[in-house]
């Protein structure tokens, strides 16, 4: 016996059930508290479109029990009221509803301040629908891409035509079903024809009819995501046609949320699909035709039925039906449910007792798609854009059932001054429940306007806004939730040498090998090796390449010959370093630049746009990828790559600084001195596809040199030694050359670079603030403040314990005080003293060697 | 959010394939005063903007169009 | 089914001017010649005529532009190819581009920056060197295609 586990019991149900219909054949008349105030709320629609049915299936809050199919061994519970659903102590809030008015927390709870948070930890355990299974294990769902002339959104008969006529005019047709075709109808001839229409379109070639592929809105493209169960799948489409049909007309009169009152397909679906009567005395109140058929089905069903109906419709009431002409519901009345309903007629008001009020008041198209669509290649077909009257809109009851706004509180509100249907949306919340405004839109809007004169601006619909349906944010993150790597073609030879590999920005580093303080003693002592071939590499070439170059870069070039390399710093508009690297002069007026690893994307954006905007002849090559580079660096950084060079090594051929092409190990390699770490170094740029083997030969003819390789731990060390910023840790975004200490980098003779003005400027105000190295008599920490005279002054960005200095040492930014610059701080417990940098081998004997 | 941004090499494509940058200005000023205004000061306009875009995932080359910053469309 | 393999292929850039690009004859050698940018074209062929490639651009080039570039970039380059009668589809789990019958299209896939060479019976992606794990990956994972064991 197939059951369900709800609230600890196990519940029967039939094939074909809903949660909905078993619960509601086992008795279950409360689904649900409502949101604010706690009221007792039944099924209603029956298709899917309001909030009252909704129960948390299988942990997960929000299934529409409606429309899911009850199957064997869920577990359902209701979401709301305390202790239960049936008994809910909280539902007293409906009684102290004078003393919580629409937009009462934004007033409320003031003074004193701690007031507020007490109360919002009462409201927020006091509302809501549901409980968020935050120890759950989100699903890794994918994305897929679909490319079509047409996607038609709803197998309707609409929808359904509409494809077949597309498909027949030669299109490619998607047509996108929430749940399966015909689910909203009863079983019948209707059901019949659709489900055979559906198989003749699903037979087309050029048609695909995805079933479970719910759309939850339309993006400029058109573009349409449509949520299944297993991917989210974004439909780029030529155009799209809307037909996701109407919803009954949601009526809205005092008493309208009680249990027991329904919309006219809820209640016949009951009857017709799950045999289920909703009450022997049933008042159906029909200004539709379709109300009259809902009418025959509970008639059908065994109930007896008083038909409320205007004098047109009530001459085709089938017989055995008690017809009360061109009268209106005013009230539902009753406590837990409905047990009357009262009447206005010709002759008068009247009181019905009965025990289930059905409403076919009219429609409410489900336009929201199609209103997102507005300036799009977007149509509709069918009922969804049928003519609709106005709403039945009373003087009192619910119009947000999702929200609890009622004709008072919308009243309440306008009178203090939300004086529009936006406006009025955003104050009371109306509309902005799980149905999205599906049900109240059309109310709303007609509230506003009946009640300005400004109908266009104040009483209109409010904008429709993805999405229509609550998706998951796993249904969200489809194909998005692996962080992307980029890897050196070192990587695994990291790996398998025991790295400890960290992030760093978009790049897989080896941080250390496992023991830091011996890489870095390798470097100062004897040989290391270091993986950069992260940094960005960029060749420029072309007639225009150094006028390009001179004119981005504040660095002077035009003595810059081949085989020489330069310090170089990137500015930006403002005067701003915002990178730093090497310029290499090649042969044929060729420069290769290289960057940080981080900023290699910017630069090549950057110097394509100066290219761009100058209309300069230049061929850059982004060689990041295509290049790696190992830095050889210590004092028997000659003697190593002399075992596997025949070239010349010396000073002479290679100077610093500068560069040269070199064979080492049979790989060429352009070999750059460089200084970033303070010892003899040569960076050995070479093809990505020989790396793994460069660094194989290094390491292995090194081995009785004591050479080792170092990870970016050491590397920190080791440029901290030489007083070398990392950009971004140890700079601001408004360092500009001078406060960093880099004015020799820049020539300001030079009639135009990218930044100049801006150093002009800045250089009438005096300094205020600069990156000064630090000497500390304890242990530091990075981000701690520097204070004199016990204000803070600056900040500590970088420090380390150097062994080789026997001392804590670090950077720090700097204010000036009293028009000069303190010497001595204090950076917590312990003493700084601002020193010169480099901090290590000041002269630079080691680096120049 | 979405937006389509026209690349006149590559085609029509969403908006993440790209690098914004910004109002287009111009790139020098005759003096220091009227620097300062290209660099700081934005037009800001509610309406036609003309922009600058990098295709950073297709061509990889820079271009110009005109945006409705109210509409949010292009061109 | 969808096949994943690692073809040997080279990669040899043109940058000139866009007149010479428009005139000039691509390389033969069987290589598929992508013009990727109004001033620059990807040769893409297999390893062993990557010389000849080059040496065929050089000549025909430097006729048209004398401030040509011809480059062999193939190390900045890792190629994936897809094979198999639902390659189209599996490629549809790592791209939103629309891929044309044959020819050769560029845009985001797997969330990078890539190439596309579109032939009959075969898609070849090509991305920057550094990203080649991680399109693999993404590959297998998101558009579960089997990846063939050389």
């Amino acid at each position: 016996m197939a059951t369900i586990d709800f609230e600890g019991t196990q519940v029967p149900f039939e094939d074909g059930d809903t949660i909905a219909s078993a619960l509601y054949r086992h008795g279950v008349r409360t689904f649900n508290r409502s949101l604010k105030y706690h009221r007792r709320r039944g099924l209603y629609c029956g298709t899917g479109d309001c909030p009252n049915c909704m129960v948390s299936v299988d942990g997960e809050p929000g299934a529409r029990s409606c429309v899911t199919e009850a199957r064997d061994g869920q577990v359902v519970e209701r979401g709301t009221g305390w202790p239960s659903p049936d008994r809910d102590l909280i539902g007293i809030t409906d009684k102290l509803h004078w003393a919580m008015p629409v937009g009462f927390y934004y007033k409320a709870f003031v003074k004193p301040r701690f007031a507020w948070e007490t109360a919002e930890r009462i409201i927020r355990r006091a509302t809501g629908i549901g409980r968020l299974p935050l120890d759950a294990t989100p699903a890794v769902k994918r994305a897929r891409s679909a490319h079509t002339d047409v996607l038609v959104i709803g197998a309707g008969p609409a929808g359904l035509e509409a494809a077949r006529a597309a498909a027949a005019a030669g299109a490619d047709v998607i047509v996108a079903e929430e749940r399966e075709v015909g689910w909203t109808f009863p079983p019948g001839r209707e059901l019949d024809a659709l489900r055979r229409l559906a198989d003749q379109v699903r037979a087309l070639p050029n048609v695909e009819l995805r079933e479970g592929h719910t759309a939850i809105g339309v993006y400029e493209g058109p573009t349409v995501p449509l949520v299944a169960e297993d991917a989210l799948v974004e439909v780029e489409a030529g155009r799209v046609i809307v037909a996701t049909g109407a919803v009954e007309a949601h009526g809205v009169f005092p008493g309208n949320d009680l249990p027991g009152v329904w919309l006219g397909r809820g209640a016949a679906l009951m009857a017709a699909r799950h045999g289920l009567g909703i009450g022997d005395r049933i008042v159906v109140a029909a200004e539709t035709e379709e109300g009259l058929m809902h009418a025959a089905t509970l008639r059908a069903a065994g109930s007896q039925v008083i038909l409320l109906a205007p004098t047109a419709l009530a001459e085709r009431a089938l017989a055995g039906v008690q017809v009360l002409r061109d009268a209106r519901v005013l009230e539902a009345t009753g406590s837990k449910h409905v047990t009357g309903v009262i009447v206005e007629t010709p002759e008068g008001r009247k009181r019905i007792v009965c025990h289930a009020l059905v409403l076919s008041l009219g429609w409410a198209p489900r336009d929201a798609l199609l209103r997102m669509g507005e300036d799009l290649p977007v149509e509709g077909v069918g009922d969804v854009v049928a003519p609709v009257g106005d709403p039945p809109l009373g003087d009192g009851g619910y119009v947000c059932l999702c929200e609890d706004v009622g004709v008072h509180e919308l009243e309440i509100a306008w009178a203090e001054g939300w004086t529009s249907s936006e406006i009025l949306k955003r104050y009371t919340t109306a509309t902005m429940g799980p149905c999205q405004g599906a049900l109240c839109g059309l109310h709303l809007a007609a509230f506003a306007a009946a009640r300005t004169d400004q109908v266009a601006v104040k009483g209109r619909r409010t904008t429709a806004r993805p999405p229509v349906r609550g998706p998951r944010l796993e249904d969200l993150a489809g194909g998005v939730h692996e962080v992307i790597e980029r890897r050196t073609s070192l990587h695994d030879r990291h790996v398998a040498l025991g790295a400890r590999m960290d992030r760093s920005g978009a790049w897989m580093r080896p941080g250390t090998y496992g023991d830091v303080a011996e890489e870095i003693r390798a470097v100062r002592e004897r040989v290391g090796t270091m993986d950069v071939g992260t940094l960005g590499k960029f060749l420029v070439a072309g007639r225009d390449a150094q006028t390009l170059l001179d004119r981005v870069f504040p660095t002077r070039l035009h003595d810059l010959a081949p085989g020489r390399a330069r310090y170089l710093i990137a500015l930006d508009e403002g005067g701003y370093v915002m990178d730093d690297g090497l310029i290499c002069a090649l042969r044929d007026g060729r420069y290769y630049v290289t960057s940080t690893s981080g900023g290699a994307d910017r630069m090549e954006a950057g110097l394509r746009n100066w290219a761009d905007r100058w209309d300069l002849h230049v061929h850059l090559v982004n060689q990041t990828a295509e290049l790696g580079a190992i830095n050889v660096a210590g004092p028997g950084a000659r003697e190593l790559l002399g075992r596997l060079s025949d070239d010349d090594l010396s000073r002479a051929a290679i100077p610093y600084p500068g560069h040269a092409e070199i064979m080492v190990a049979g790989v060429a390699c352009r070999a750059i001195a460089v200084g970033f770490v303070g010892e003899l170094s040569y960076e050995l740029h070479h093809p990505r596809s020989r790396g793994p083997e460069l660094w194989d030969a290094l390491l292995g003819a090194g081995a009785d040199l004591g050479v080792a390789p170092h990870g970016l731990d050491a590397l920190d060390v080791l440029r901290l030694e030489k007083g070398h910023f990392f950009l971004a840790q140890d700079t601001l975004p408004d360092d500009h050359p001078a406060k960093l200490g880099l004015g020799w980098a820049v020539d300001m003779d030079k009639p135009w670079f990218v930044g100049k003005a801006s150093l002009e400027r800045m250089a009438e105000i005096p300094l205020e603030r600069r990156l000064v190295g630090l000497r500390f008599d304890g242990e530091p920490q990075r981000g701690m403040p520097l204070e004199a005279a016990g204000q803070i002054v600056g900040r500590v960005t970088s420090c380390a314990r150097s062994e080789a200095l026997g001392a804590a040492i670090g950077l720090g930014w700097l204010r000036a005080r009293n028009g000069g610059w303190p010497t001595t701080l204090r950076a917590g417990a312990t003493t700084a003293t601002v020193v010169d940098r480099p901090f290590y081998d000041p002269e630079g004997v080691r680096l120049r060697g | 959010m979405a937006l389509n941004i026209p690349c006149p090499f590559c085609g029509t494509r969403p908006y993440t394939e790209f690098t914004f940058g910004g109002e287009l200005r111009p790139t020098e000023s005759p003096d220091l005063d009227a620097d300062f205004a290209r660099v700081y000061h934005r037009a800001n306009v509610a309406g036609q903007q003309q922009e600058r875009w990098f295709h950073a995932h297709g061509c990889r080359r820079w271009l110009t169009l005109t945006r409705d910053t109210v509409t949010n469309r292009v061109g | 089914m969808a096949e994943l393999t690692r073809p040997g292929l080279s990669v040899v850039l043109c940058g000139a001017s866009p007149d010479a690009l428009d005139a000039l004859v691509p390389p033969g050698h069987g290589a598929r010649t992508c013009r990727t940018a109004p001033d620059e074209a990807l040769s893409v062929c297999p390893a062993e005529v990557a010389a000849d490639v080059a040496r065929e651009l050089e000549d025909r080039v430097a006729a048209l532009d004398d401030d040509a570039v011809v480059l062999d970039v193939s190390d900045g380059w890792t190629a994936w190819r897809l094979t198999g009668p639902d390659s189209r589809d599996a490629f549809a789990y790592a791209s939103r581009l629309a891929l044309p019958d044959e020819g050769f299209v560029q845009g985001s896939v797997a969330h990078v920056a890539a190439k596309v060479v579109v032939e009959a019976d075969a898609l070849t992606v090509l991305v920057p060197a550094y990203w080649h794990d991680h399109v693999r990956e993404r590959l297998i994972h998101d558009a579960r295609v089997t990846e063939a064991i050389p």
